[in-house]
C-alpha cells in the first residue's frame, strides 16, 4: 500500500505540497470544505454548546499546566504554593481564578449541552455512543471537580472531601475498601492529596482528552444531528468557515467574559459552593463548623443524603441515597435505549419531559442545600427553607413549560407534574420529602400504565379494524 | 454594489484590523503568561555570612567545607598554612561545584578535571576564568564570617 | 451520691440519742402545722459538727441565751466553719441578738434584715463573714462589755460618744479604729503585712482635713467606705473598696449632686460629681470593669486611699503649667494621629482582598501599629515627651508604610483593570472582525 499522496502534483514544491504528497491532506479540506451543518427550525445556539465546553476545558488544560509551575503538592506546601501563586507570583492570582472560574462555566456548559442534546434528542440512532462518550466526559467533569477541590488544602476543601469521600462507604460490598482506596488511609490525610493530585493532574486529563477525541470522531464521522422535525439533508450551514468563525466569535465572548469575572471577582461570586477563597489552612484535628458545603453541583446529592432518614427499608439511609443516585445516573445513561419513539425517528415528548423533570428536581435540592429563606441563624429552620424554595423550584417548572411551549413540543407533563407534586407536597404541605416523592412517583406510574393501555388499546383497535 | 477597488479597500482594512486585534490579543495572552512563568528573582546576599555549627565541624574536619550564600556555593577551605580562605564554588566552566583536594593544594572540578589554584587561577582544563574570591576571617570567638561582594584581596 | 452518704455517715458518727438534752428537745420541737422546725438539712448540718462544738451549742441552750430551735435554725443555716460556729456559741452578744424570739426590730441581727425590719447594718450574714469577727474580734471588741455578760452592761456604753452626739459627729471614728489599726505590735498578731499608717495618711487628705479639723460630718471616713459589720479583705470581691468595687463606693458619695452641694475646688468652681461616669467611659474604666484587668488603674490609683488627695501632679505641677498642657496636647494629638490612621490603613483591607490583591504585608502593618499604639500609650505615663516620641514613631512609620501600600494595592488594581480592559478591546476587534467577514460571507453568498 503505498502513503497517501492527496492531490498536488508530486513535483509541486512548498510546505503544502510537501505535506500532502506525506499526509494527504487535501481530502481533509475536501472534507472540511463540504461538512454541514444541518439547520433546524430551532435555535442554533444549542450546536455551540459543545464547542464552548471545549474551550473551557482547552483553557483548563493551559492554566492547570501553568498553575504546575508552582503548585507543591505536600502537607507543609500544598496550601503554602497556592497562597504564593496568589500573592507573590505575578499574574498568580489571574491563573488561579481563571482555573476556577473556567471550571465552573466548563461545567454549566456541559450540563446545558447534555440537557440539549436530550431535548433535541440528538442522541438516537446512530448516535448512542456520542452520547455515551459524552456521558462519560460528564462523569470525568465531576471528577475533575472534586479532585481538584482538596488541592489547595484548605479547611472548608478538607471538610468537604471527608464528607464527599464518607459517603463511598455506602457503595454494597466494596464500599470500606473503596473509601480507604480513595482517602488513602481510613481518614482523610495528605494521602488523600496525593491521590486526587495524581487523579486530577495526570489520570482524569488523559482519560478526558482521549474521551473527547472518540466524542468528536463520532461528531464528525457522522456529522451533528439534525433535529427530528428536520430530518431530511437539505438547507445546512458551511462548517468551514460560516460556522467554525461563529464557534471562534463565540469562544472570543466566553474568553472576554472570562477574563472579566476573573479579574473582578478572582475569588467567585461568593455563591455557597461556588467561591474559592483559600481561607484557613486544612487542620485535620479542627472540629467541624456548620455550611461546610460541596461545590454547587454535587449540592443536590449533599441534599439528597440530608433527606433520607438514618435507616429505610433494612438499609442505612445514605446507602439508598446513593443507591437512588445511581439508578438515576444509570436511567440517564439508558437514554437512547429507553427513548423508544425517538429510536424510530418518532416524536417523543415523554424524554423532553423526563429532561424538564430533572431539571426541576435538581434545582428543588439545589436550592434547598443552599438554606434559601432559612434566616440568619447558624442553623436554618428547615420547613421555612422548603417552603421557600419550593416557590422558586415551582417558579423553574413554570419556565421549563413555557420554555416548551416556545420551543413547540408542549405535549407530555407527568413526569414535570410529579416533580412540582413532590414539591408542593414537601414544601407547602409539610409532607417529607421522601414521602412526597413516594407519593408523586406513584401517580405517575398510574398515570403512565393508563397512557399505556390506552395506546395498546388504540394500537389493537386499528389492528383489529384493518380487515374490515 | 460598491466598486470593486472600494471593496478590495475594505476587505483589507479588515485583514489590517484583525491582524491588529490577533497581535494585541497574544501580546495580552503571552505577558502575563511570561510574565508568571519567569521565577522570582532569588534575593542575593550580600552581608556576610556566618558559618553554622555543623559547617564549622566539617571545615574543621576534612579542611573544606561549601557553604550556600543566597543562590550561590561558596567553598571554604584551610590551606597548609592554616589559612583560611573561601572561594566561588560554582565553576566557571560549566558550573559544577568544585571541591578543595588538600593533599595537592588545588581546587579541582571532577566534571572536566579543571584546575585552580588556591587563589582561583586556572591552572589547567577547560575553565576559562578565574574563580570569584572572598575574603574569610576567624574571629575571636572561633566562628568563621565570609564577606560576600568582592573582597580586598580579589580587587 | 452514695459515696457522699457514705462519707457524711463516716465523717459523723451521728447518734442523735448522745446530743446534749436541750438539743435533743429541739430536734423534737415542731412548727404549728406539725413539721419538725429543724428539717432534714439542719440535722445533717447539726450531725456534721464536732461533739465540742454541739457541746457549746448545747450550754448556750442549757442557759437560754440559744433560745428555740427556730433560732438554732438560723445559727445553723449560716453555714459557718465549727471554729467560727463555735465563737458564735460562746458570745453572748451575738446569741442574744441574733433569736427573734429575743430581740425585735431594730436589734436584731437577722439574716435578712428588711424582711424583718430590721436595721440592715445588722446583718448576720455579713458579720459573719467580717475578717474582723473570722479572727476572733466580736461584738465586744468594739462595742464593749464581755461576751459571757448575759446582761447589757455600762461598759457597752461607755466606749463611744452618747448616742445623739456620735451619729451627728464622726470625728471620733477615725481615732477609735486608730486604736488598733495604728497599734502596729497589736497588728502585727493579726495581719503582719497591714500597714499602720492609715490614721496618719487620712489625717492629711481631704476627708481628713474636712473631719478633723473643720468638724464637716459629711465628709468620709473609714466606715463610710469600709463599712461596719461585714468589713472583708479588700482582696474580696465582696468588698466596697475591692479594685473594680471603688469607682462605685467613692461614686457613692461623689456621684451625688445634692451630698456635694458647697464643696468647690481650689480655683473656686464647684466641685463636679461627674468624675466616675466619666471614669467609666473613659480607658481604664473599660479595662478595670469590663475587661476585667485588675491592674487597670482605679480612682484610688491617682488620688490615693487613706491620704486622699488630688493628684500630686496636677496640684503641684500641671496647674497653669504652660510646658505640662503643650505636653499633654501633644501626647494626645499624637495618639489620635495614631487612631486615625490605624482606621485609614484597615479601611480598605477587606476590599481590597476581596478584589484578590495581597493583603497581608498591609495587614501585617497594620498589627505593627497596634502595637506601637499599646506602647505608646503606655508611654504617656512617663511624662516624657522624648521617649513617648520615639515609642510612637515606629507607629508613624507603620502609618507611612501602609499608605504607600494601599497606594500601590490600588495601583495594581487600576493596572489589572486597564489590562483587561486593553485585552477586551483587542479581542472585541477580533470579534467584530470576524462579524464582518461573516457577513460578507453570506452576503457574497446571496450574489
Ligand atoms: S564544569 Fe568544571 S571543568 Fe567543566
Amino acid at each position: 500500500m503505498s502513503a497517501p499522496t492527496g492531490g498536488t502534483h508530486p513535483e509541486a514544491k512548498g510546505l503544502y505540497p510537501w505535506l500532502d504528497r506525506r499526509y494527504g491532506i487535501t481530502p481533509l479540506i475536501e472534507f472540511l470544505k463540504h461538512k454541514e451543518v444541518p439547520i433546524g427550525s430551532h435555535s442554533m445556539i444549542w450546536y455551540y454548546l459543545g464547542g464552548i465546553t471545549l474551550f473551557f476545558f482547552t483553557i483548563q488544560l493551559v492554566s492547570g499546566v501553568l498553575l504546575l509551575a508552582y503548585y507543591q503538592a505536600g502537607e507543609s506546601t500544598s496550601y503554602e504554593s497556592i497562597r504564593f501563586i496568589t500573592t507573590k507570583v505575578p499574574f498568580g492570582w489571574l491563573v488561579r481564578s481563571m482555573h476556577c472560574w473556567s471550571a465552573h462555566l466548563m461545567i454549566l456548559s456541559l450540563v446545558t449541552h447534555m440537557l440539549s442534546t436530550m431535548v433535541l434528542k440528538a442522541y438516537r440512532p446512530p448516535r448512542e455512543l456520542t452520547w455515551i462518550t459524552g456521558f462519560l466526559l460528564f462523569a470525568f467533569a465531576l471528577g475533575f471537580g472534586f479532585s481538584g477541590y482538596l488541592l489547595p488544602w484548605n479547611e472548608l476543601a478538607f471538610f468537604a472531601t471527608a464528607v464527599g469521600t464518607d459517603s463511598m462507604k455506602a457503595v454494597p460490598g466494596i464500599g470500606e475498601w473503596l473509601l480507604q482506596v480513595m482517602r488513602g488511609g481510613t481518614d482523610v490525610s495528605i494521602n488523600t492529596l496525593y491521590r486526587f493530585f495524581a487523579l486530577h493532574v495526570v489520570v482524569l486529563p488523559l482519560l478526558t482528552v482521549g474521551i473527547v477525541a472518540f466524542h468528536l470522531i463520532f461528531i464528525q464521522r457522522q456529522g451533528m444531528a439534525a433535529p427530528m422535525a428536520h430530518d431530511k439533508p437539505g438547507r445546512g450551514m458551511k462548517f468551514f468557515p460560516d460556522f467554525a468563525l461563529r464557534d471562534l466569535l463565540l469562544w472570543l465572548v466566553c474568553l472576554i467574559a472570562l477574563a472579566s469575572l476573573a479579574v473582578f471577582l478572582p475569588y467567585g461570586p461568593g455563591i455557597p459552593g461556588m467561591e474559592w477563597e483559600l481561607g484557613k489552612k486544612a487542620n485535620p484535628l479542627a472540629p467541624a463548623y456548620p455550611g461546610i458545603k460541596p461545590e454547587w453541583y454535587f449540592l443536590w446529592v449533599y441534599q439528597l443524603l440530608k433527606e433520607f432518614p438514618a435507616h429505610l427499608f433494612g438499609m442505612e439511609g445514605s446507602q439508598a441515597a446513593i443507591a437512588l443516585v445511581s439508578v438515576l445516573f444509570a436511567v440517564w445513561a439508558l437514554v437512547p435505549w429507553l427513548d423508544r419513539d425517538a429510536r424510530s425517528n418518532r416524536a417523543s415528548p415523554a424524554f423532553t419531559d423526563l429532561a424538564m423533570a430533572a431539571l426541576v428536581f435538581l434545582a428543588y435540592l439545589t436550592l434547598k442545600a443552599w438554606d434559601i429563606g432559612g434566616g440568619e441563624g447558624p442553623l436554618p429552620d428547615v420547613r421555612a427553607v422548603a417552603r421557600a424554595c419550593a416557590y422558586w423550584g415551582l417558579v423553574v417548572a413554570a419556565a421549563t413549560v413555557v420554555f416548551r411551549f416556545a420551543m413547540g413540543s408542549a405535549r407530555f407533563f407527568d413526569f414535570t407534574a410529579a416533580a412540582a407534586l413532590q414539591i408542593v407536597l414537601h414544601g407547602f404541605l409539610g409532607v417529607s420529602y421522601l414521602a412526597a416523592g413516594a407519593i408523586a412517583v406513584l401517580l405517575l406510574a398510574v398515570s403512565l400504565g393508563v397512557r399505556m393501555l390506552r395506546s395498546r388499546n388504540a394500537a389493537r383497535a386499528t389492528v383489529g379494524g384493518a380487515p374490515r | 454594489m460598491p466598486p470593486v477597488g472600494e471593496k478590495i479597500n475594505r476587505r483589507s482594512l479588515l485583514d489590517v484590523l484583525l491582524a491588529i486585534g490577533v497581535v494585541g490579543w497574544l501580546a495580552s495572552v503571552l505577558f502575563p503568561v511570561l510574565r508568571y512563568l519567569k521565577p522570582l528573582g532569588v534575593q542575593t546576599q550580600n552581608g556576610p555570612i556566618k558559618l553554622k555549627g555543623e559547617e564549622l565541624s566539617k571545615l574543621e574536619k576534612d579542611h573544606s567545607v561549601i557553604v550556600r550564600a543566597g543562590a550561590a556555593r561558596i567553598v571554604v577551605f584551610e590551606d597548609s598554612t592554616q589559612q583560611l580562605r573561601a572561594l566561588s564554588a560554582k565553576c566557571t566552566h560549566e558550573g559544577c561545584t568544585v571541591q578543595y583536594v588538600p593533599g595537592e593544594s588545588v581546587i579541582w572540578c571532577a566534571c572536566h578535571n579543571g584546575r585552580f589554584d588556591l587563589d582561583g587561577r586556572v591552572l589547567a582544563g577547560p575553565p576559562p576564568r578565574t574563580l570569584e574570591k572572598y575574603s574569610c576571617t576567624r574571629e575571636s570567638d572561633g566562628s568563621v564570617v565570609v564577606q560576600l561582594g568582592r573582597g580586598p584581596e580579589a580587587a | 451520691m452514695i459515696a457522699l452518704c457514705a462519707v457524711l455517715l463516716l465523717a459523723a458518727p451521728a447518734d442523735e440519742s448522745k446530743y446534749p438534752a436541750p438539743l435533743k428537745e429541739f430536734l423534737a420541737a415542731k412548727n404549728k402545722d406539725g413539721s419538725p422546725v429543724l428539717g432534714d438539712a439542719d440535722r445533717k448540718a447539726l450531725a456534721a459538727l464536732p461533739d465540742h462544738t454541739r457541746d457549746l451549742l448545747g450550754a448556750a441552750a442549757e442557759s437560754v441565751i440559744l433560745g428555740s430551735a427556730a433560732h438554732l435554725k438560723i445559727l445553723l443555716s449560716l453555714d459557718l466553719p465549727p471554729a467560727a460556729l463555735e465563737l458564735v456559741a460562746q458570745d453572748n452578744c451575738i446569741l442574744c441578738h441574733s433569736d427573734p424570739g429575743n430581740q425585735k426590730g431594730k436589734t436584731l441581727f437577722a439574716t435578712d434584715p428588711p424582711a424583718r425590719k430590721s436595721n440592715p447594718l445588722l446583718n448576720l450574714k455579713e458579720f459573719v463573714s467580717d475578717v474582723h469577727f473570722r479572727r476572733g474580734l466580736s461584738c465586744s471588741g468594739c462595742h464593749g462589755g464581755k461576751p459571757s455578760d448575759e446582761m447589757m452592761t455600762k461598759d457597752v456604753y461607755a466606749r463611744w460618744p452618747k448616742e445623739d452626739v456620735r451619729h451627728s459627729d464622726r470625728s471620733w471614728i477615725p481615732g477609735f479604729c486608730a486604736n488598733c489599726h495604728a497599734d502596729s505590735n497589736f497588728m502585727r498578731g493579726f495581719n503582719p503585712t497591714l500597714p499602720t499608717d492609715q490614721l496618719a495618711k487620712y489625717q492629711t487628705s481631704q476627708h481628713g482635713i474636712l473631719l478633723l479639723q473643720e468638724k464637716d460630718s459629711r465628709a468620709a471616713q473609714c466606715v463610710s467606705c469600709h463599712g461596719v459589720h461585714g468589713i472583708r479583705n479588700s482582696r474580696s470581691r465582696l468588698s466596697s473598696v475591692h479594685v473594680q468595687r471603688i469607682p462605685d463606693t467613692c461614686g457613692a458619695c461623689h456621684s451625688d449632686a445634692k451630698r456635694m452641694e458647697g464643696f468647690r475646688l481650689a480655683d473656686g468652681t464647684p466641685l463636679p460629681t461627674n468624675q466616675v461616669a466619666q471614669y467609666k467611659e473613659s480607658v481604664h474604666g473599660k479595662a478595670l470593669l469590663v475587661k476585667g484587668d485588675l491592674g487597670a488603674p482605679t480612682c484610688t490609683g491617682c488620688h490615693r486611699s487613706h491620704a486622699a488627695m488630688p493628684p500630686d501632679c496636677h496640684s503641684q505641677y500641671a496647674k497653669d503649667n504652660q510646658q505640662c498642657a503643650a505636653t499633654a496636647v501633644s501626647f494626645r494629638n499624637a495618639l489620635d494621629t495614631l487612631v486615625a490612621g490605624r482606621a485609614e490603613i484597615t479601611a480598605p483591607l477587606e476590599r481590597l482582598a476581596e478584589r484578590g490583591l495581597d493583603v497581608e504585608p498591609l495587614s501585617r502593618t497594620a498589627s505593627d501599629l497596634d502595637e506601637a499604639l499599646v506602647q505608646t500609650r503606655s508611654k504617656v505615663h512617663t511624662f516624657d515627651l522624648s521617649s513617648f516620641q520615639a515609642a510612637a514613631q515606629p507607629g508613624n512609620d507603620a502609618i507611612a508604610k501602609g499608605r504607600e501600600l494601599i497606594a500601590e494595592e490600588r495601583r495594581e488594581a487600576r493596572f489589572r483593570t486597564r489590562g483587561l480592559l486593553a485585552a477586551i478591546g483587542f479581542m472585541s476587534l477580533i470579534a467584530a472582525g470576524i462579524a464582518l467577514k461573516l457577513r460578507e460571507i453570506g452576503k457574497r453568498r446571496i450574489t
